[in-house]
């Protein structure tokens, strides 16, 4: 409920901010925020190297293509859909572009657009099935994220090809010795989300996610905003395929097949509601960062990596209680 | 009136959904600066007519003008560009946005570089709120909103598009006092605004509008002016005058000395506010009542799907628990919940209608434990014939039928049971007029035959046609209760509508 808070937040600035702090609570994205805080203390305290340039830029890298991914997906479960293409569009923008490298800055825009109209057409096709023909989005995306893998392991059948060094070296960088290009790239996103969040497009995203006939006798076009929230989606998943091709310098047909569960945990972490109509692309990010920065915590708590799945699982069930328990909290505070 | 043109002009417009049809040649006429009333009974076509004139829905034929010039909405914002604001009956407000927010969609306030600007959309709601003097925060979110102050939010919304016409559908069903109301509607046609206004409370009709409109069965049976017209005519043009006539029946007393077979006492929570009832052997207790009087949450209490918050229940004499269906076919002589939404509480689509049809006695029918298609067929069968359900539709998949076929099964299951009191929630509801006459043979037969039954019907021929009483629900209590003899549509009518019987029963 990103757009109440924000309202909330301009109506009287400063004199309400114990309002404004519990939407951001109720909202998911502040439960969130605080349990990356304290985890990230935690890995500060374990591993000294996390405060360093190189330790903040390899977190950085390390989480960005989940969390573009799961800023795609927020979008389609803000407006009460479900989008698993994800894991098709990764895998198959990163065999693309392991498969035709392109060197140097051009190269790097072209690998970028070849991503971005990856995703955005199988986000169109996503669009006209789930928004115009009105077919269940769990089901229509689930044939074209079958799609977009079986294209990916039609191109490449076994994992191999490379990066073009340029891309994956300047990408991973930081810029003036103390900035990720990685961070700078989800932080433009999240910027995007913050002027997106401004316009009646997202208004209506959440108003149809919450409440589809009412919305549309308001006179929002329900199919207008299902289709871009599709389209938005997809663009961000070839995004998130880009990123992941840099970071891993090589392609692989199945790269984006742990996407698929992982985007869905981020979302559920970061405080979206997956009924629709509430939550934030941010949240989204953070909970994505969060289950990457619990993988890290845990390798250098010494855990097994066996157990990163367990952990993350019930990280991930905890912040749902606790976020619930919050709401349930603060809508009895605001009703007494 | 032939010379001036009119604010809305509605000719011959007709709406079918397949083979339903939901309007059929219907004509209306505002003027500008009326109030003019819709009435009809529930399903009358009042609903599709507001969807059309909203652009919701567009007719099959017939065309509508608007101050002379064609109007062919194709969406609610192109309605509200030619001037047409509709209220919404089920309120058509998003939960999750702010007061302001719903106040200014589809479209929000602008501010710097064409954003939407929440300050701006605040102080823009505000003004809307303060105009139309509703006590609102603008930053509050509709999801925390009581019914009515979501009711309020929704009329102002509809009276700041400033139309030429506005449309209240129902604007009245969640206000304690019209005034606030009235005021407005009066303001908004004293500046020449034509208003359709619907409502079931006759009282405020009369009270507001100068002419009245009725449907009656998706047709526009005529317009009256309210002031020449007696509440007698009016109830008349809604049910149909030789109707309302010929279904005076003999009084057939002698129930009163059967033993009562279903008993409640005080029944009060969720929407029932306090219903007594007692059901005896061989009778056909009839419910009337308007949409959300509290009959459904009555028929649910009665076989345990709603918890009740006080009151007791007795079977055969006996102070029962009712938890579920499940308990209550097995409580006494057994209780069996026909229930309305037949698609989602009743059927299984894709199992055949034999089966359907026994499934509630599967165990008892099978050959040690398994299920024998042929007992099944063969119980089913004998049941059927009891509602008039051919029997060469057995072995179809129930979700083939048509509605009156399956409902025709629901009732065989329910009979199937062996259950001798049987709760049936508008069972004729979207049904042929011949599958009508069987159901009601197949009720009546049951009743003579020692069964017991309570009927809610949306159509109140079907009460006056079968019930021996009848109980009038209004606001979650009985309103009314009618014998025999006193049961008949224009007493109904009024009941339903709060009128004391004497006034018009007289």
């Amino acid at each position: 409920m990103s757009a109440n808070v924000d309202a909330v937040a301009a109506s009287a600035p400063g004199s309400n901010l114990g309002i404004a702090i519990r939407r951001g609570l109720t909202d998911g994205a502040g439960v969130v925020a605080i349990l990356y805080v304290i985890l990230f203390t935690l890995y500060a305290l374990w591993d000294r190297s996390a405060l360093t340039v190189s330790g903040v830029t390899n977190l950085s890298n390390n989480a960005a293509p989940l969390a573009i991914a799961a800023a795609g997906e927020s979008l389609v479960v803000i407006s009460k859909g479900f989008d698993l293409s994800v894991s098709g569009i990764v895998s198959l923008s990163n065999v693309l572009m392991a498969t035709y490298p392109v060197e140097g800055p051009g190269g790097a825009l072209v690998s970028l657009l070849i991503c971005l109209g990856v995703g955005g057409a199988i986000g169109v096709l996503n669009g006209i099935l789930v928004a115009i023909l009105r077919l269940q989005s769990i089901a229509a995306t689930l044939g074209t994220m079958i799609i977009g893998q079986g294209l990916a392991l039609v191109i490449m059948d076994a994992p191999g090809g490379t990066i073009a060094d340029w891309v994956s070296y300047t990408l991973t960088d930081v810029l003036f010795g103390i900035i990720p290009v990685s961070g700078l790239i989800v932080l433009a996103v999240v910027a995007s989300w913050l002027v997106f969040r401004r316009t009646d497009s997202c208004i209506g995203l959440f108003a149809v996610g919450a409440d589809e006939t009412a919305a549309s006798l308001s006179g929002i076009s329900v199919v207008r905003a299902r289709f871009t929230a599709f389209v938005g989606a997809g663009l961000l998943y070839g995004l998130a395929g880009f990123m992941l091709s840099v970071q891993t310098a090589t392609g692989n047909p199945t790269a984006g097949t742990p996407f698929l569960m992982l985007t869905f945990a981020a979302v559920a972490l970061g405080g979206v509601s997956l009924t629709g109509g509430r939550g934030s692309l941010v949240g989204a990010v953070i909970g994505a960062a969060t289950l990457m920065l619990l993988q890290k915590v845990l390798f250098s708590g010494g855990v097994s990596s066996f157990y990163t799945g367990i952990f993350q699982g019930a990280v991930m069930v905890l912040a749902i209680v606790l976020g619930s328990f919050i709401s349930r909290l603060a809508s009895t505070g605001a009703r007494a | 009136m032939s010379g001036a043109v009119c604010a809305l002009d509605v000719r011959s417009v007709s709406k079918s959904y397949g083979a339903t049809v939901a309007l059929q040649d219907v004509s209306i006429e505002l003027q500008a600066g009326e109030v003019h009333a819709l009435l009809g009974e529930n399903g009358a076509g009042k609903s599709t007519l507001v969807k059309i004139l909203s652009g919701v829905v567009k007719p099959n034929v017939g065309t509508m003008r608007i101050g002379g010039e064609p109007y062919e909405p194709r969406s609610i914002v192109d309605a509200r560009r030619g001037g047409v604001a509709t209220a919404f009956q089920e309120l058509s407000l998003v939960p999750n946005l702010t007061v302001a927010q719903n106040l200014s969609l589809p479209r929000q306030a602008k501010g710097s570089f064409g954003l939407v600007s929440s300050t701006a959309t605040q102080k823009q709601g505000a003004a809307i709120l303060d105009r139309f003097g509703l006590r609102l925060s603008p930053t509050a979110i509709v999801a925390g909103l009581t019914l009515a102050e979501r009711q309020r939010l929704e009329i102002t919304r509809a009276f700041a598009c400033k139309p030429k016409v506005l449309i209240l559908d129902e604007p009245t069903a969640a206000l304690a006092e019209t005034d606030w109301l009235f005021g407005l509607v009066r303001q908004a046609t004293a500046a020449g605004v034509a208003v359709l206004y619907i409502s079931h409370r006759l009282a405020e009709v009369r009270e507001l509008c100068q002419r009245a409109t009725v449907l009656r069965n998706g047709r526009s049976i005529g317009t009256v002016g309210l002031e020449d017209a007696t509440d007698h005519t009016i109830f008349e043009m809604m049910v149909g005058r030789g109707q309302a006539e010929e279904m005076q029946r003999r009084a057939t007393a002698g129930h009163s000395t059967r033993p009562a077979v279903l008993e409640a006492e005080g029944l009060a929570g969720g929407s029932l506010k306090n219903i007594s009832l007692t059901l005896r052997e061989g009778e056909i207790l009839g419910v009337a009542g308007l949409e959300g009087q509290g009959q459904r949450a009555l028929f649910r209490a009665l076989v345990g799907l709603a918890p009740l918050g006080s009151g007791s229940v007795r079977v055969d004499g006996a102070s029962v628990r009712l938890s579920g269906p499940d308990v209550a076919l097995k409580t006494g002589r057994g209780i069996a919940f026909v229930p309305e939404e037949r698609k989602t509480e009743g059927i299984f689509p894709a199992l055949a209608t034999a089966t359907n049809i026994v499934l509630p006695v599967v165990g008892r029918i099978g050959r040690a434990g398994l299920v024998s298609e042929r007992l099944e067929r063969e119980a089913a069968a004998g049941s059927s014939s009891e509602v008039d359900l051919s029997p060469r539709y057995l072995d179809f998949r129930v979700g083939d039928l048509s509605g009156g076929n399956q409902q025709k099964a629901m009732l065989a299951r329910a009979m199937q049971t062996g259950a001798k009191i049987l709760l049936l929630y508008d069972p004729t509801r979207g049904v042929d007029v011949g599958t009508k006459q069987s159901i009601y043979a197949a009720i009546r037969r049951f009743a003579e035959s020692g069964g017991a039954v309570l009927l809610y019907s949306s159509e109140l021929p079907e009460l006056v046609h079968l019930a021996d009483r009848c109980l009038v629900v209004y606001g979650g209590r009985i309103f009314a209760q009618l014998s025999r003899i006193d049961i008949n549509e224009r007493t109904l009518v009024a009941a339903l509508t709060g009128h004391s019987i004497q006034e018009t029963a007289a």
